[in-house]
């Protein structure tokens, strides 16, 4: 192994353990308790609060910006499929990919860094998301459409591991003190919504006809 | 509103910083600045500026925890725009969260992530509560309510001889003197609530009622030790003047040895008694709490009240008190009323646990120094008014009757706004000796 993989094993110790942190921190302080008469089907709403609660034909933020949705769509499904790929170079298995796959591969990741572009082009071009954001929202993004590009190119050529590993360090060690936490916290704010709604039963929304 | 001290700053981070659970440590972590929520806010559709953005209102309380709770925040403030709780930063906050949010929780609802905005601001609005910057106006209400034991400083005498005319006229018109409007009786199967604004100004609402009492032939009371539903300091954010309210309603629910307490139509009142009541006195209720809403659906369920939907022959439409919809799951019921009130019923577009905000609700009618901002914003209402071309809004929330009033006069619509009660009594239908 050389010292750059050494990096990357270190910066992702030191991660794992930071986001344990605060995995750790919210599963200790746990849900509210709430005296009052539940009228709901709890488990239901959750389900719901991950499924059909999020789908374009129930949100505003999706079918309203639809253009955006999309883009983030595949900017996460870019995200996921290259941490996905980063276990598979650290344990050695991305030979396994045939050329094929490695070119499909590629050219999903070259489509959902352009997406991550788009969203960066949104929030410096459009004058109420520029005011709402700060640094962190910009390194967040350049940070995750390098590491999308960096396993594209490595895929493409194996002699880019350094920068690779360079970015996908970087990328580690910030992700859980900005807003890259969202990555778990979303889960969390996700349960709470279910459970709230589903508590005084206004979600699942197939409860009601309206 | 003072000099903020050193003392005073540490009691509003205290409520950003201390977690009895992980919500609130959540949703101030969640946000990822997307900025998809502002059309779900009725303050950013009417008027597209950054600061009605309900994103910017979850991140200006974000912003002050990250400074005081995060290494980032704490390190390199400007990295992640963690700011200090100052003057500056006070005032933004009270505009933005008091003077620009009628907690309405549509945005929730809508949040790309599942930020609970509404929460959110109800924290934020806690720590301003906890550092005394609560609007004047809204504090003068809850202090009303906390001196007086109503937010009108209604006198006992003076509420005791407006339910005294509207007995007198209710036995005149069903003709029996059997005819009651109860007060302070014990025992009794069910102790309604009134919002203020009834005695002050809407009575003919607490006859209704009456009327479908009558009808129903219930065993009920009122209260003149404590039949205020509302309870501002849910607004205000002042959790030790909110639990003084509702320790008062279970008080009196004990005291009369009532078996249920019907909340009368309004939003906010019921959330704050049935939601949010158990837990500001922290222990489960002994009796069922109930909605005025849900208990007429009952009657007419269990067939207790017979209605007549043919007398009804304008148009009718719903607003859906949000308090009562959204963020209380009350959403068939009414609609189960009406249809058996009226056979002219339209829906509103959206409607439900997606309807707008009317724009009274979070205390703006009771901050004066937001009106032209609360009238403004309620175009959206007033136009979602007119495109179901109904002649009669009903609404089951006294705050919402006001507001709705009001866009009534402003945007010159010509619709009348009733409330379930005046028109389920309106079309009761009564045993043939009664009529």
């Amino acid at each position: 192994m050389f010292w750059y993989h050494w990096m990357m094993i270190v910066s992702l110790a030191i991660s794992m353990l930071a986001c344990l942190a605060h995995i750790i921190k919210l599963i200790r302080l746990g849900k509210p308790i709430d005296y009052s008469q539940k009228a709901g089907d709890i488990s239901s709403a959750i389900k719901y609060s991950f499924t059909k609660a999020m789908s374009p034909a129930k949100k505003e933020s999706a079918y309203l910006h639809l253009p955006t949705y999309t883009a983030g769509i595949i900017y996460h499904l870019g995200t996921f499929l290259s941490i996905f790929l980063f276990f598979m170079i650290i344990l050695d298995l991305h030979e396994l990919l045939n050329t094929v796959l490695d070119i499909v591969i590629i050219g999903f990741l070259a489509l959902s860094t352009i997406s991550g572009i788009g969203i960066l082009i949104k929030r410096l071009s459009k004058k109420t998301l520029k005011a709402l954001s700060n640094p962190d929202d910009y390194i967040s993004n350049i940070l995750v459409n390098l590491y999308q590009l960096a396993t594209a190119y490595v895929l493409f050529d194996s002699s880019a591991i350094v920068i690779y590993t360079m970015i996908t360090s970087a990328l580690l060690l910030y992700l859980p003190l900005g807003k890259l936490k969202h990555a778990f916290y979303f889960f969390a704010a996700r349960y709470h919504l279910g459970y709230f709604y589903g508590w005084r039963n206004v979600w699942p929304i197939s409860n009601h006809k309206n | 509103m003072g000099v903020l001290t050193e003392e005073i700053k540490q009691r509003g981070l205290e409520v950003l910083s201390s977690h009895g659970n992980s919500k609130l440590l959540t949703h101030l972590n969640s946000c990822v600045h997307c900025g998809l929520c502002s059309n779900s806010c009725v303050y950013y559709k009417v008027d597209a500026d950054e600061h009605y953005v309900p994103a910017k209102k979850v991140d200006i309380v974000a912003s002050i925890y990250r400074r005081y709770n995060t290494f980032l925040g704490k390190t390199l403030p400007k990295l992640t725009n963690a700011r200090d709780l100052d003057e500056t930063s006070i005032d933004e906050l009270v505009d933005l969260l008091f003077g620009s949010c009628t907690m309405c929780g549509r945005c929730t609802l809508h949040c790309s992530i599942g930020v609970d905005i509404g929460y959110v601001v109800r924290k934020g609005r806690e720590m301003l509560s906890a550092m005394g910057y609560v609007p004047k106006t809204l504090q003068a209400t809850v202090d009303a309510a906390i001196e007086t034991g109503n937010n009108m400083s209604i006198s006992t005498e003076e509420f005791v001889d407006t339910l005294k005319w509207l007995e007198d006229d209710l036995q005149y018109e069903l003709d029996d003197e059997n005819a009651n409007i109860p007060l302070n009786e014990k025992s009794k199967n069910v102790m309604y609530t009134l919002n203020p604004r009834e005695p002050k100004f809407f009575p003919l609402s607490i006859s209704a009622m009456a009327k479908v009492f009558y009808a129903a032939k219930e065993s009920w009371t009122l209260s003149t030790e404590m039949y205020d539903v509302t309870n501002y300091a849910f607004f205000s954010g002042n959790m030790d003047e909110a639990n003084i309210i509702a320790q008062r309603m279970d008080t009196e629910m004990k005291n009369l040895d009532a078996t249920k307490c019907v909340l009368a139509e309004c939003g906010h009142g019921s959330r704050a008694y049935k939601w949010e009541g158990p837990n500001y006195l922290g222990r489960k209720l002994p009796y069922e709490v109930t909605t005025s809403v849900e208990l007429l659906a009952q009657y007419i369920r269990d067939g207790r009240i017979k209605l007549d939907p043919e007398r009804l022959s304008e148009v009718v439409t719903l607003h859906d008190p949000c308090n009562l919809a959204r963020s209380g799951g009350v959403i068939e019921e009414q609609r189960y009323i009406l249809s058996h009130v009226t056979k002219n019923f339209v829906e509103m577009t959206p409607h439900g646990v997606d309807n707008f905000c009317c724009g009274g609700g979070g205390g703006q009618l009771a901050m004066s120094e937001y009106n032209e901002r609360r009238m403004k914003i309620a175009k959206v209402k007033a136009d979602q008014i007119k495109s179901t071309g109904a002649s009669i809004v009903a609404t089951p929330c006294h705050n919402c009757v006001d507001q709705l009033t009001q866009i009534d006069q402003h945007y010159k619509l010509g619709v009348k706004i009733m409330t379930l009660a005046e028109l389920v009594a309106d079309a009761l239908v009564l045993d043939e000796e009664k009529k």
